[in-house]
């Protein structure tokens, strides 16, 4: 479990100096399990800050530079690369955050708790003992698995401290996961005729609310594709056609630079696999150019340079 | 009768991005040496192969274009030195990408032609207007006005 009374020391510490307008950190939600982002400035509201394996939002999604002081924030190690990345796209300063790391051993995925808790969920407790999250909710005790409750991502996660931090909540961890695109691997096998039947059936769910859009750190662009109106590349109605392009531009626009988080697939109000084409173009960057995303700030980004030996070369 | 010979005839429609440099005057090298290539393709001039934004290709696919032919410089030729190298990276993810969804990938293509090869133009047009052919019109993206 992550020391609390340390992490609320720290902000603190943070609030007491003068140029810094406020930090971003967890609070508890309006239900027992759910938390929500918390903007902190003043010292009284101190008690409110809560961190748990429930805090499963990104935060670095709220942080910017548009005030002249400094903002302080709460990162996991997942979130830390969406703050490398924004940094190396030039979108963050980060002589103008403070970033607070904690090393972090996986979040809880409401989907999979909702499968094994019927019961309405308030007033939670979780606990973290090992291997098994103790979950305590009017009395009542349940005990899981780890792994049969954290995302997806936390699995195969390789990056459970953060990159960067200018404080550090606890010791680091050593990953104990690593991605090896099995999900991505199996979907490939198929023939070209089934993965369309699978995408077709997965991409006419979707309602084009933007909500991958929208809650994607990375996703920073003032006017979005999708919304602009001269020339308008994607019509607003809703059906197959502009519902593929739209995901195939969405996915694209992410291509070496998306780090993997899972927001997008997390806020789906129609439980779209966002991740599976995420994961497919993190997979081909690695496999055809060696890059990561969100890995140093000083790189440069993949569509900006290019190798005179980059794969293609068979091209005539 | 010409309904039925023209249903079993598939003429695919094809789009040339082709670059103001070295594609564009390879096919303008094509037209004025009086080379004969197939005519199912319309040709679009930009600046530079690197001008090809993605969404152009999958905008020209929506609106039922069988193939899209994207022309630029040699590697190492480009007149903004880096532009085709860009295009390549772009390209070949995104044909990636179109693949794992279930598009056929040969759908787009990326090719080198300098301004000195009329004959290999004309050559690319009708080797790959041959492979559209086969692979048949586009269905599953088509934009089709519903409302």
């Amino acid at each position: 479990m992550v020391d609390t009374k340390k992490l609320k020391n720290e902000i603190l510490k943070i609030l007491e100096k003068k140029d810094v307008k406020h930090v971003i950190c967890y609070t508890a939600g309006s239900y027992g399990f759910q938390t929500r982002p918390f903007f902190i400035s003043k010292k009284e509201d101190i008690e409110k800050i809560i961190f748990s394996p429930l805090c499963l939002h990104n935060l670095s999604l709220y942080v910017n530079n548009n005030d002249e002081k400094k903002i302080g924030v709460v990162v996991k190690g997942c979130d830390s690369k969406s703050v490398v990345q924004l940094i190396q796209e030039k979108q963050l300063d980060r002589k103008k955050i403070i970033i607070i790391g904690i090393p972090c051993k996986g979040v809880i995925d409401p989907k999979k708790l909702r499968e094994k808790i019927s019961e309405p969920l308030e007033q939670v407790d979780v606990k973290e003992i090992k291997d098994k999250y103790i979950i305590t909710f009017k009395d009542k005790k349940h005990e899981f698995n780890k792994k049969d409750l954290v995302f997806d991502k936390c699995l195969t996660c390789e990056h459970p401290t953060p990159i960067i931090y200018d404080v550090l909540i606890d010791e680091k961890i050593k990953p104990t996961g690593k991605e090896k695109y099995e999900q991505v691997k199996t979907f490939e096998k198929q023939t070209i005729d089934n993965k369309w039947k699978f995408w077709e059936e997965q991409f006419s769910k979707c309602i084009r609310c933007y909500a991958c859009r929208n809650v994607c750190p990375i996703c920073f662009c003032e006017e979005c594709m999708a919304e602009q109106l001269n020339p308008q590349w994607l019509y607003r109605s809703v059906n197959i056609s502009e519902n593929t392009i739209w995901h195939i531009m969405r996915a694209f626009h992410l291509a070496g630079r998306c780090t993997g988080c899972g927001e997008c697939e997390r806020v789906c109000p129609m439980d779209i696999p966002l991740m599976l084409l995420n994961k497919k173009l993190e997979k081909e960057i690695k496999e055809l150019y060696d890059y990561i995303p969100g890995t140093n700030p000083e790189n440069i980004p993949l569509f900006a340079m290019y190798k005179p030996d980059d794969p293609g070369g068979d091209i005539k | 009768m010409v309904v039925k010979i023209m249903s079993e005839k598939f003429e695919p429609n094809i789009l040339a991005f082709l670059c103001n440099w070295c594609s564009y005057a390879g096919a303008d090298l094509a037209g004025t040496s009086r080379i004969q290539y197939s005519p199912n393709v319309k040709i679009i001039r930009v600046m530079c192969s690197g001008r090809v934004n993605p969404v152009f290709i999958l905008n020209a696919l929506q609106n039922g274009i069988d193939g899209v032919l994207i022309g630029g410089c040699h590697p190492g030729e480009c007149h903004y030195e880096t532009g085709n190298y860009l295009a390549r990276r772009r390209i070949t993810i995104l044909k990636k990408l179109l693949e794992y969804i279930g598009i056929d990938s040969r759908r787009i293509k990326l090719t080198w032609v300098s301004a000195s090869e009329g004959q290999k133009f004309a050559d690319v047009i009708n080797e790959y207007t041959a492979e559209i052919k086969k692979i048949g019109p586009i269905k599953k993206i088509v934009r089709r006005n519903e409302w």
